[in-house]
Parts: C-alpha cells; sequence; structure tokens
C-alpha cells in the first residue's frame, strides 16, 4: 500500500515537471519590439483620455498635421507645408498618397471631421485644445484653412497634441462602441489585438506613407508594478522597460545585458502656499519657509541624487527657461527674522498636504523636520487623489505639493494654470494684476526675443512674489536591453518607438 | 425544484436594490469631483460644468439614483464609463474570463488538493503528517499575497526561469498567480473538510459500515466524505464567490487584467458608472454562486431534495 502511495507521488511529480517544461516561456522573434508602461491607455480614442499613456499608444497609430521637436519648433507629418496667413489664420497643406488603415484616402474632409468630432461633448477631456479653433475650412481635397478665435501663439501645439490626431469618419461611424478598442488612423502601426490593462499588439501597416518600422510588431503592455517591470526586463520578456524607479538603476545598469537611459519630461513639481490664508498671504512668511528649507539636499535624499533642483518654474526642458535665476539657499537666521518681522506667533501649526506618492510623502515629511528648526510645527497629510483636489479647490490648505506637466510644448501653460488668477488650477490662490497683465500678453505675442524677454520677467517676478517653492524636476529611467538601438525617451513623457531598431 | 430557483432568482431584487442603494450613497459622499478627476487638470472651467450636467451630476441625490435604476430595469442599460465613453457592461465583460479563469484555476488546485489532505489529516489524526498539514494550513491562511506573489516570481521567474513574471496570455502566465491565490482557498478547504471529516469518523453509521465489512476506501470516500461534504461545498462556494470578486493585489502583481484592477482604478478616478456596475455584477456572480451551492446541497443530500419537492 506504502509503495503505491510512493510511486503515485513520483509520477505526479514527473507530471508536474513535464508540464513546467511545456508551458516555459517561448522565446520572443527578433521582429517583435515590447516596451512596458506602467497604465495602460483607457482608450485608444484620441478624444476621450488627456493621458500620456494613451498618448504613448495613439502616437504609432494616428497622425498629427504637424508634430513638435523636444524643443517645441513644428515640424512636418501629414501636413507637407504648413503657415501662418496672419495673426489667426493658418494654412495646411496636405500629404497625398497618405492611406488609413482601412484603405481610405486621407483628405482635408478627415481633417475637418477630426476638428468638428473633438469639439463635440464627447471630447469634453480634451475640450482646452481645440476651443481656440473658430472654424475649419477646406478650399480643396488637400488644404485646409484654420481660423483660431484670438491671436495664440502656442496654436503649434495645440494642433501637435494626439488629442487632435486625425481619425477616419467611415471607421468611427462603423466601429461605434468598438472604435475606442479598434482605432484607424495613418500611423505606421495599426491594432492587431488589445487586452486591456495587459497588452496593446500593433501589427506594422504596409501601407504606410512614410519610413516603416524596421520591426513587424510592436507589443505595448502594462506593468504596474515597477518591481515586475524590472524583473521581465532582466528575464528578457520585454526590451524596453519604462520608469525604472531609482532604487533599481543601479542593478540594471550593472546587469551584462542592459542599459539604462535617463531623461527629463516637461515637469516641475512644487510647494504652494495658500495665499488667501493667514499667514501664509505675507510674502516675509513664505520667504521664510524659503530660507528655512533645505531643498536641495531633500531632492538628493529622496530621488538619490538624480533629477534637478529648478530655479525657475519654467522646467529645464521648456524654451524660455531661465536657468540663470538664483538657486536656493538655506539662512536660518534670516528665515527666524523674517519670521518675527512677519509677526508671526511661534510655534506656528501648519499642514502640508500632498497625494500619496511616495517621493512627495517623503519630501513632506524631510520639511517637517527642517521648518521645526525655526518654530514651524507640521503635519504631513496624505490624501487620496480625489480628496485631495477637493480640498484644495476648497481652499483649506495651508501649504501643498502637487506636479504640473507641460502638455502643448511653450513656456505660457504652466504660467496660466497655476499662477493668473483665473487658472483652474491656481491652488496657491495667488493674484497679482502685473503678472496676470503678462501672462494674458505673452499668449498672443508672436515668438521671438520680445516674447523671451516677457517669460523671463515673468518667472523672475513669480520667484520672487513665491506662491509657489519649486521642489524637483524628476528625472525619469528607462532600462532598454543592450540589442535595442535608436530609443530615446522624450521630454513629453510619451515615446514613440517607430525608429528603433535591433542589432545583429 | 424550478420553482425554487425561479423563487431565489426573484429574490435577487431587493438583494441588488439594496446593493445599489448602498454604492450610490457611498460614492455621493465620497470626496472627490469626477468631473474634476475624469476631465484632468488642465480642464476649463466650462468643460466642467457641461461635463457634471450631461451626467446628471448636479441632480439631487434621489432622482440621481432613480434614473440610474430607472434605465437599468427598462433599457438594461447601467451606464457609460466617464473614462472610456464605453457602456459599462463592455468595460466588465472584457475584465471578467481574465477573473474567470483565475477563480477557475484556482478553485480547481484548492479543491483537488485541499479535500484529499483534508481526508488523509483527518483519518491519521494527530499524527506527523496531521500536524504539518495543520501547520502548512495555518502558513497559507497568515501568508500575505503581495510577499507571497514576489517571492514566487523570484524564484520561478527570475532563477528558474520557468514562468512568465506578469502578463495573461498563454497557459504558463496562469502558474504562479494560482499558486499565490490558492494558498488560502487551499487552507480553508483542507481545514474545513479535516474538522468535518472527524465529525463524521465517529458517527454510528461509519461504525455500522466497518462493521458490515465495507473496503476502508469506500467507508471513508462514500459514507463518510459523502456526509461530510455539505459545509466543504459551502465553504468552497464562499472561496469560489470572492474570488470572482476579483484578486486586487494579485492582480496587481501580475498584471493581470481583471475585474479587481478594473474596480480599483475604477474607485480611484471617481469613475461612478463602472463602480456601480462592477459592484452589482459582482452581487449577482456571488449570489449566482450560492445558488449553485445550494442546488449542489440538494444533489449531495437525498434530505434537503426531499424538501424542494
Amino acid at each position: 500500500m506504502k509503495g503505491k502511495f510512493s510511486s503515485k507521488v513520483a509520477v505526479l511529480a514527473v507530471a508536474a515537471v513535464v508540464l513546467v517544461a511545456m508551458f516555459a516561456v517561448p522565446a520572443l522573434a527578433k521582429d517583435t519590439l515590447t516596451v512596458a508602461n506602467i497604465y495602460d491607455a483607457r482608450s485608444l480614442d484620441p478624444i476621450i483620455q488627456n493621458e500620456v499613456a494613451a498618448s504613448n499608444a495613439i502616437c504609432h497609430i494616428n497622425e498629427t498635421l504637424i508634430e513638435l521637436t523636444d524643443e517645441g519648433n513644428p515640424v512636418p507629418l501629414l501636413a507637407e507645408t504648413f503657415e501662418q496667413l496672419d495673426s489667426t489664420t493658418y494654412k495646411f497643406v496636405l500629404r497625398k498618397g497618405v492611406k488609413f488603415h482601412n484603405g481610405d484616402p486621407f483628405t482635408a474632409a478627415d481633417v475637418l471631421y477630426t476638428i468638428e468630432r473633438a469639439k463635440s461633448p464627447l471630447g469634453s477631456a480634451i475640450k482646452q485644445y481645440p476651443e481656440i479653433i473658430e472654424s475649419a475650412e477646406a478650399p480643396d481635397d488637400h488644404t485646409v484653412v484654420i481660423k483660431i478665435k484670438y491671436p495664440f501663439t502656442p496654436f503649434w501645439g495645440t494642433i501637435a497634441h494626439t488629442s487632435l490626431a486625425i481619425v477616419n469618419k467611415r471607421a468611427v461611424e462603423e466601429k461605434g462602441d468598438m472604435y475606442p478598442l479598434e482605432p484607424v488612423g495613418t500611423g505606421p502601426f495599426f491594432v492587431k489585438e488589445w487586452v486591456k490593462n495587459d497588452r496593446l499588439t500593433l501589427e506594422r501597416f504596409e501601407d504606410y506613407w512614410g519610413k516603416k518600422p524596421e520591426y513587424t510588431t510592436l507589443v505595448i503592455r502594462s506593468i504596474p508594478e515597477s518591481v515586475n517591470r524590472t524583473i521581465e526586463l532582466e528575464t528578457g520578456a520585454i526590451d524596453v522597460a519604462f520608469r525604472i524607479p531609482v532604487s533599481d538603476v543601479t542593478r540594471v545598469k550593472e546587469h551584462n545585458d542592459l542599459d539604462v537611459i535617463g531623461g527629463f519630461e516637461h515637469s516641475v513639481t512644487y510647494m504652494g502656499f495658500n495665499c488667501e490664508k493667514e499667514p501664509w498671504s505675507n510674502p516675509k512668511v513664505r520667504e521664510a519657509i524659503a530660507l528655512a528649507l533645505d531643498i536641495n539636499g531633500a531632492r538628493h535624499a529622496v530621488f538619490r541624487g538624480t533629477g534637478l533642483t529648478p530655479v525657475s518654474i519654467v522646467p529645464p526642458t521648456i524654451k524660455y527657461t531661465d536657468k540663470e535665476l538664483p538657486a536656493p539657499k538655506r539662512d536660518l537666521e534670516k528665515a527666524k527674522q523674517l519670521l518675527k518681522e512677519a509677526g508671526v506667533q511661534l510655534p506656528l501649526k501648519a499642514q502640508i498636504w500632498s497625494n500619496s506618492y511616495k517621493p512627495r510623502v517623503d519630501l513632506a515629511q524631510i520639511f517637517q523636520a527642517q521648518l521645526k528648526e525655526v518654530g514651524i510645527e507640521v503635519e504631513a497629510k496624505v490624501l487620496e487623489w480625489g480628496a485631495y483636489l477637493d480640498g484644495l479647490k476648497l481652499g483649506e490648505h495651508d501649504m501643498f505639493i502637487l506636479g504640473w506637466v507641460i502638455s502643448s510644448v511653450g513656456p505660457d501653460g504652466i504660467f496660466s494654470g497655476i499662477v493668473h488668477s483665473k487658472g483652474g488650477s491656481n491652488y496657491s490662490r495667488f493674484f497679482n494684476e502685473e503678472i496676470d497683465a503678462l501672462i494674458d500678453q505673452g499668449k498672443t505675442m508672436p515668438d521671438g526675443p520680445e516674447r523671451e524677454a516677457l517669460y523671463k520677467k515673468l518667472q523672475q517676478l513669480v520667484g520672487d512674489a513665491r506662491p509657489m517653492l519649486y521642489l524637483y524636476n524628476e528625472e525619469n529611467f528607462f532600462g532598454v536591453n543592450k540589442n535595442v538601438q535608436n530609443f530615446r525617451p522624450s521630454p513629453r513623457g510619451y515615446h514613440n518607438v517607430t525608429g528603433v531598431t535591433f542589432k545583429e | 425544484m424550478l420553482k425554487y430557483i425561479v423563487k431565489r432568482i426573484f429574490s435577487l431584487i431587493p438583494v441588488l436594490l439594496g446593493v445599489a442603494f448602498i454604492v450610490f450613497t457611498l460614492l455621493y459622499l465620497t470626496p472627490g469631483d469626477p468631473a474634476r478627476i475624469v476631465l484632468g487638470e488642465q480642464a476649463t472651467e466650462e468643460a466642467l460644468a457641461e461635463f457634471r450636467e450631461k451626467e446628471g451630476l448636479n441632480d439631487p441625490f434621489l432622482v440621481q439614483f432613480g434614473n440610474y435604476v430607472w434605465k437599468a430595469v427598462t433599457k438594461g442599460d447601467i451606464g457609460r464609463s466617464y473614462m472610456t465613453r464605453r457602456s459599462v457592461a463592455n468595460e466588465i465583460m472584457s475584465a471578467f474570463p481574465s477573473t474567470l479563469k483565475l477563480a477557475l484555476s484556482c478553485v480547481i488546485a484548492a479543491v483537488l488538493l485541499g479535500i484529499p489532505i483534508g481526508i488523509l489529516s483527518a483519518i491519521r489524526q494527530n499524527t506527523l503528517f496531521d500536524n504539518i498539514t495543520r501547520f502548512l494550513a495555518i502558513v497559507g491562511l497568515s501568508m500575505p499575497v503581495f510577499w507571497q506573489g514576489v517571492l514566487l516570481i523570484l524564484l520561478f521567474s527570475v532563477k528558474l526561469r520557468w514562468f512568465p513574471a506578469s502578463g495573461f496570455d498563454t497557459w504558463a502566465t496562469l502558474v504562479l498567480p494560482t499558486l499565490t491565490l490558492a494558498c488560502n482557498p487551499l487552507a480553508v478547504i483542507t481545514r474545513m473538510t479535516r474538522s468535518s471529516m472527524l465529525e463524521v469518523v465517529r458517527q454510528d453509521y461509519i461504525r455500522t459500515a466497518r462493521a458490515k465489512g465495507q473496503t476502508e476506501q469506500i467507508v471513508i470516500w462514500r459514507h463518510a466524505l459523502g456526509n461530510a461534504l455539505i459545509p466543504i461545498v459551502t465553504v468552497i462556494g464562499l472561496q469560489f464567490g470572492s474570488l470572482l470578486a476579483g484578486a486586487v493585489l494579485t492582480e496587481s502583481i501580475f498584471s493581470i487584467p481583471g475585474v479587481g484592477r478594473l474596480m480599483v482604478d475604477a474607485i480611484k478616478m471617481r469613475d461612478y458608472p463602472v463602480v456601480q456596475g462592477g459592484v452589482l455584477f459582482i452581487a449577482v456572480a456571488f449570489s449566482f454562486v450560492n445558488l449553485m451551492v445550494d442546488l449542489l446541497y440538494a444533489w449531495i443530500d437525498p434530505r434537503i431534495r426531499a424538501q424542494y419537492r
């Protein structure tokens, strides 16, 4: 009886080993590029979501009329040429012989349909981009003239935004509810299969008008656990891993087959003051806090020395950023003196709010210790994202840590978003007439030295008024297999990998 | 029997209404403006107002709830996701197969291992085997899945390279999540089988079966297990039901596109229609499993079957 039992166990064990061998990871063919992002796109319809994960997929499937270089200069894409006719009129001459994935030719009618659709209620998430467009006309099949409501210098950025990537009317109407899963564009890849929150498989479009990618299949996976992205990279299951955590960088660097590429995004994280609330309404108190903090030291500790401590509200990757502005310096004596001059009763109790993003929580805790040295007792309060935004809207906060990502390359968006008194995210509740006027003026001014001077002045004024302190420009790390060539992360936060090649 | 099933299905209606009302109220009371979260930081005030108006977020609470129930009942429409603009039913149905696959493989593994181990443990009560089993069952119950999942990944993906660490497309990708997630139900089923069997093997009819000269195999598997099955089936049903609700941690660790991740994402983004639809769906799935369990009772136990007539 006993012998029988152990022989059964042996058979089971052998069967288990055979099963394991059968299901072991198959080797991937060389014609497939697999990249791993943190999140999956919520929708592949360009107008449904304003998020980098969606743009990261869409930029391979649908194309815009023009695109911006990392420096913010417009270059042709579906429009062969483009020009500004007067302060509010733009003309685009479309590329001929371009086909959609469903075989339809690309014409001016598609551009008009795309704009009309983006302006419809369906596009409420991306409304701020097409809103500026007054009208669009097509004098012929390959020309589009767009009129905007008022002179708006960042308009090239608007037209290059993925929300205005050209869609095909017939495909949108035929597919209905399924369109966001099976989008049709003119891009170098078409959608083969999308298993949401797992993987998006794209195939090379053989009728693509431009330079076709050298590989045939692009797989974009979403792996939320950062540890897993690193592991999958190490095991060779993926070729490029987005956003390797700082703690894994050394490990990946030391791996024989892997490389790490760093890059900055057009973003800044700041600590804002509630400028409508005592005592933060007093500029002296805000200056005292700036002097009491060692922002650079805190950033070094939290990000292990990576990234930058900003001197300006405009991220260093953006046009007209002023890198000459003075760096923050710690001076506890002066901080105490300023608090005294401001008549602040010490110890002062205050809160620093943040969402649960780890580096922000860590920074808030470091600041807690640093501010204690000048007699300010800070409570670091972590809020869930929805509750956080709600609280900021109500203006109950003292100080808060928040970030800003610039989606249309240019310095104006960040000012009108978080500094202008009418800015939708002006949670500092800051108001300065001169600064408001300059922000309004900057939007309509043509690019050139005058505009540059205006934005430099703005950066200085905002820096001196201190509605917020700039904490860090985060450096992102990408783990890349050494046989992958030509992968270059973009400061936009989404990365077109069409040009990637494999080493032989 | 059919009458019983129909009655059970009808009794679902007040349950679902209650669930819908509770979820609706909780979401209503949760801080966070869906318009702002959905449309993003850079959305204009007009866009936000337009969104709230279109989605009926400005209506009073009871009107919102009434509209929701009315649409669900008359049109079978449980809304559209704020985030993806697709129908909630579609969203759930695209996440459900992964969850079902994982839940089934876990339950099958847990039952195939748990019942035999539980029986052996019971008939060899207080032997070394029994003690080891009980110890392992406690370990299985107490081990946090996120820790266990990462350990399994380190061993099987990084060191041995047998299974992929994430994804959900081939059968190989199912192995590690199943190992992680099946531990808990396995431990519960083992313990329940053991205690239920211990109770049964002391009954007179077992002694009678042995006295009339039945082989030990038939005594244990037919007479004892047959009578011990009711609580075991209940536990299996409960385990399966909660697995159907999605395993958030396991799904995140192994990047499985299941119901758990869908729900957590929807809650974070205040995607009310998906949260409501998801909870209702889970309630239906759970009730369905319960119904199946009750029907199984009748099949297992002739006394219960007699009551349905």
